[in-house]
């Protein structure tokens, strides 16, 4: 009785720790066959780097701007206009947006969209027992699959940081002039502000963030089992881990960067 | 070329469905048709509270403390690190807690509509439904637009408890800059009873929409396993600009005219 009411309890916390080890010990398996020639993994790279160009730009465009103009353009200048301040408002974007929006939007759009394409084709591929076949003819998934979508998420997240900073931008540039105000002062301030140090922790961040998509969702596609509902389940955990990763790493690298770089924090 | 406008494309081309859609699942929840099946209602109820409350909650909580560290740095540097409270009263109630709650809902609530409506209309159960003269978008999805709607303002008001706990435990309890009392009285200055309302109606609002997409792309999808995981897939990039567009109009609606703060005249 007692042990029957523990399994219960400890089997789902069992499960989730054994997979965080296997995504783990995938990580692993991963960097090594990166780096361990031979590379064969090129064209399959340039491959999902275009097709992960290509499904994001837009969404990534729009949840950007849409992002930027609502959460601080409109409520910081807002408050900021209560003190006559707005010309502040440049500054406070170098912490909006660089530093918190352009890097977490960037990584629920890249696992919105590129991650959930790559699990729903993985996961059908292991359901046809394409990955079976693949093994059976001396060819490695890791080092042919993963590896490629690994490196080219990584890379196109880390882009796409700039690119979502840029659009930011322009939200809290819409959200100046709706006020009504000039935008010479929200870019004096912006760049008074800005530090290189924001710059790298963003696109260092972004980088991670696609790192941890690109693990979980081949994770969770090449573990598909269980016909069509399996591969739908798949694609919906792997979502649900890679926000929860992303943004438990997002709290832990940020609380480390501002506390190991206290220039950044000061208000120019 | 033509890869690059591929989604823009699908979105126009599908948005006249999705719309026809939405609104006869709409038109069947206001016309209380809904309420003969109110047992699957409630089955989807529990479905909902007992799969995705704490998935949503832990998200949640996890930006309340981002919120919570970035305010507390924000202000420390403006020299007013007793103000902490102001930054995570806004940026909780008005922006962050609807967003965490709209990712998650997409994530978690909307691809597992599409993955299991997706899975029955592969293995031909709705058609089944169809032949036992049930009404398939009545069973299947206006019950779950009821479902979300009877469970989820609850559980998003738990969620900003959630998201200001985890403030307070940052500011607070980490930082450690400005005293428990001092940051209360400034996080509770800053926001009213109508606040939360219309952060509940953003938060609402998204819920709706995700469910509805869900529906859609699980109702309608076809090819095979493939097809499942692909709808699934595509169900997440629509939600996730739905979400973002929402939250946009939303504070442009609810605040965008009126900063609603206990300031000056």
């Amino acid at each position: 009785m007692v042990s029957t009411v523990a399994d219960r309890a400890f089997a789902p916390a069992r499960s989730l720790l054994e997979e965080v080890g296997d995504m783990m010990i995938l990580t692993g398996k991963t960097m090594v066959s990166a780096l361990r020639p031979p590379y064969p993994y090129g064209s399959e790279f340039v491959g999902q780097f275009l097709f992960a160009l290509r499904l994001c730009w837009l969404p990534l465009l729009i949840s950007t701007v849409a992002v930027s103009y609502g959460a601080p353009g409109l409520q910081a200048a807002n408050f900021l206009i209560l003190f006559g301040a707005l010309d502040r408002l440049g500054g406070f974007f170098v912490l909006a947006i660089i530093r918190e929006f352009a890097p977490f939007v960037c990584a629920i759009i890249v696992a919105g969209v590129a991650g959930t394409a790559i699990t729903a084709d993985l996961g059908a591929r292991k359901i046809r027992e394409e990955l079976d076949a693949l093994q059976v003819l001396g060819v490695d998934p890791v080092k042919n699959l993963v590896v490629p979508r690994f490196l080219a998420l990584m890379l196109v997240t880390g882009l796409f940081d700039i690119f979502a900073i840029i659009f930011g931008i322009t939200g809290g540039l819409i959200a100046t002039l709706v006020n009504g105000a000039p935008l010479g002062p929200f870019w004096a301030t912006f760049f008074t502000n800005a530090s290189t140090t924001d710059l790298w922790g963003s696109l260092l961040k972004c980088t991670m963030f696609g790192a941890i998509t690109a693990i979980v969702c081949c994770y969770k596609g090449m573990t598909a089992s269980g016909g069509a509902e399996g591969v739908g389940k798949a694609v919906n955990q792997a979502v649900v881990i890679t926000f929860l990763g992303v943004f438990a790493f997002n709290y832990v690298f940020t609380q480390t960067l501002l506390a190991t770089h206290p220039e950044i924090t000061v208000i120019r | 070329m033509a890869g690059w406008f591929a989604l823009p494309r699908e979105w126009i081309s599908s948005f006249g469905e999705i719309a026809k859609f939405s609104g006869k699942i709409l038109g069947q929840v206001y016309s209380l048709r809904v309420l003969h099946f109110f047992g699957e209602t409630l089955r989807q109820c529990g479905v909902l509270i007992l799969g995705s409350t704490l998935v949503i909650w832990g998200l949640v909580f996890i930006v309340g403390l981002q919120c919570g560290i970035e305010g507390a740095y924000f202000t420390r540097a403006q020299g007013a690190p007793a103000y902490a409270g102001v930054f995570a009263a806004w940026c909780d109630l008005r922006e962050i807690v609807p967003y965490g709650f709209g990712y998650m809902m997409s994530a978690k609530v909307g691809t597992g509509i599409v993955a299991e409506l997706g899975s029955m209309r592969i293995s031909d159960e709705i058609d089944a439904l169809e032949v036992m003269g049930i009404d398939s978008v009545l069973f299947l999805c206006a019950t779950r637009l009821l479902a979300s709607w009877l469970v989820l303002p609850f559980m998003y008001m738990a969620a900003v408890g959630a998201g200001f706990f985890a403030s307070y435990l940052a500011v607070v309890q980490q930082i450690g800059e400005v005293s428990s009392g001092g940051f209360s009285l400034i996080f509770w200055m800053f926001q009213n009873p109508p606040d939360l309302l219309y952060s509940v109606i953003k938060g609402m609002v998204m819920a709706t929409a995700i469910v509805l997409v869900g529906c859609y792309y699980g109702y309608h999808a076809g090819g095979g396993p493939v097809g499942v995981g692909t709808a699934t897939a595509k169900s997440m990039v629509m939600n996730i600009v739905l979400v973002h567009l929402i939250g946009m109009l939303g504070t442009q609606v609810f605040w965008g005219a009126n900063p609603r703060a206990p300031i000056g005249g």
